[in-house]
């Protein structure tokens, strides 16, 4: 529906920033309705605000005349705008339930997760790695970078390891506060690749202006080069290391001094 | 009516002399004016190393003033290359990584580490409890051989004074290097000689004991 709309629509955001998400479509089709519909009245009634101070100027020979408001005609002056007024908020208020269930209340079975860490001043994302399955031995971390492969349906699970932040991508169209003690689950499917920005759009400290990152948006064979490149060395040293750690301090004497 | 601004002179030998005491005062100030630089540039670390350079505690934040102005600005760098601070569980350098960023070349970080020091460091309370001196002072005799017996570090062998500085903070340290928090990126050579020393410390007693003994160094 949503996509059927849009073809009528100017795509305002479109020319700022590309679609890089299955419902970016959606947020942008509400954003022209509002600001077509509000932007339509803000100029209407301004333009006849101006109009009667020009109309209604002093004059000499002119007395300015006293109306309570109490007739017909005089009260359709204000009836008559509020209606159509309604009847656009109307307008408004349907499509935005609809994008509201659409992307934060409904959420698709995912091919793959993400975990997303918040913190003073940066992000840790976790991938789910070769076997895409979260915490596993195979996840892949990094910091203030995101790798996700082109046409899959991520769930996400934001966290916040120490004050309000919030997950924003405008590419996306996506943004969701991060809640210290919560894991707040999202969904997102990219539909375009490349490298675009990630940010916090929640005050959250001193260095919040330049808490940003990147996302890449990979094609399939990309995708897999990615984790291939990333994975297996970095994953079995942990694990070795994890095993080697545990076993040695299994093993130690309490006598060794 | 005449403004009895219009009769005096435009210029007067006293406004003279005041705006050439001026400009000299301006030209004369150049060798402060490192310094100032520095103390503008310190006050976006104030929100988490405090005013006087003594770190906060609750902000994960270290004591700055006790170290060499060669180990600042070396870590700044580590910070700014991401060397330092981008361990994903390094939750304190993770902090620090973008404010390093605001730091823009190494005159900055020179200027900001000399009025870190400027602000003169002084002994902090302890807060860990159950660590044993005489035998941190068994296992600190590993570490004169790079900070030296009196704790004071050396700049010729890049290890830094720990002296003045918050115990939690050496724990935190001890551990990050132990588990390749801190010193396993391979460009870090300074870090890549203090983990195998952290691997020493077999355990979180041996950590709280050696802190213990170099708390004792300070007196």
């Amino acid at each position: 529906m949503f996509e059927f709309i849009d073809k009528f629509m100017p795509g305002l955001l479109e020319m700022l920033l590309p679609r890089a998400s299955s419902y970016a479509v959606q947020i942008d089709v509400l954003f022209d309705v509002i600001t077509i519909l509000v932007g339509f009245w803000f100029f209407l009634v301004l333009g006849y605000f101006f109009y009667l101070i020009f109309r209604y100027r002093h004059r000499d020979g002119h007395k300015a005349e006293y109306i309570s408001g109490e007739t017909h005609k005089q009260k359709q002056a204000i009836e008559i705008p509020h209606y159509l007024i309604l009847a656009c908020d109307v307008a408004i208020i349907i499509p935005t339930f609809l994008v509201w269930y659409n992307i934060k209340i409904e959420v698709p079975p995912p091919d793959e997760e993400i975990r997303i860490i918040s913190q003073q001043w940066a992000w840790t994302f976790q991938h789910a790695g070769a076997d895409g399955v979260l915490d596993t031995p195979d996840d892949i971390r990094s910091v203030n970078e995101l790798h996700v492969k082109n046409n899959t349906q991520y769930t996400y699970h934001l966290e916040s390891r120490d004050v309000m932040h919030s997950f924003s991508v405008p590419v996306f169209r996506l943004k969701q506060d991060a809640i210290p003690g919560r894991v707040i689950s999202g969904h997102f499917k990219p539909i375009l690749t490349g490298e675009w920005d990630i940010q916090c759009a929640e005050m959250c400290g001193v260095a919040h202006g330049i808490m940003g990152a990147r996302i890449f948006i990979k094609s399939e064979a990309e995708y897999a080069a990615w984790i291939e490149a990333n994975t297996p060395e970095t994953a079995q040293k942990e694990l070795l290391a994890v095993n080697e750690e545990t076993i040695s301090e299994a093993k130690e004497d309490p006598n060794n001094g | 009516m005449k403004s009895s601004r219009s009769h005096a002179e435009p210029f007067s030998t006293k406004s003279i002399a005041l705006a050439l005491a001026l400009v000299f005062s301006i030209f004369s100030s150049a060798a402060a004016h490192a310094d100032a630089r520095g103390e503008q540039l310190y006050r976006n670390c104030t929100i988490c190393h405090g005013p006087d350079g003594q770190g906060i505690a609750l902000q994960l934040a270290p004591a700055l003033t006790g170290l060499s102005e060669k180990y600042l600005v070396e870590q700044l760098k580590k910070f700014k290359s991401g060397m330092r601070g981008s361990h994903p569980d390094d939750v304190a350098g993770l902090r620090m990584l973008p404010m390093s960023q605001t730091l823009l070349t190494e005159e900055d970080m020179v200027a900001v580490s000399r009025y870190i020091i400027s602000l003169g460091s002084s002994p902090i309370e302890a807060t860990l409890e159950g660590g044993d001196p005489v035998k941190g002072q068994a296992t600190y005799a590993t570490c004169t051989a790079c900070h030296g017996p009196d704790g004071k570090g050396n700049d010729l062998l890049n290890s830094p004074s720990l002296l003045n500085q918050h115990d939690w903070y050496h724990l935190t340290q001890l551990k990050n290097f132990k588990s390749g928090v801190r010193g396993a990126n391979p460009q870090d050579i300074a870090g890549a000689q203090m983990r195998p020393m952290s691997m020493l410390l077999t355990d979180e007693q041996m950590m709280l004991d050696v802190i213990a003994y170099i708390q004792t160094l300070g007196d």
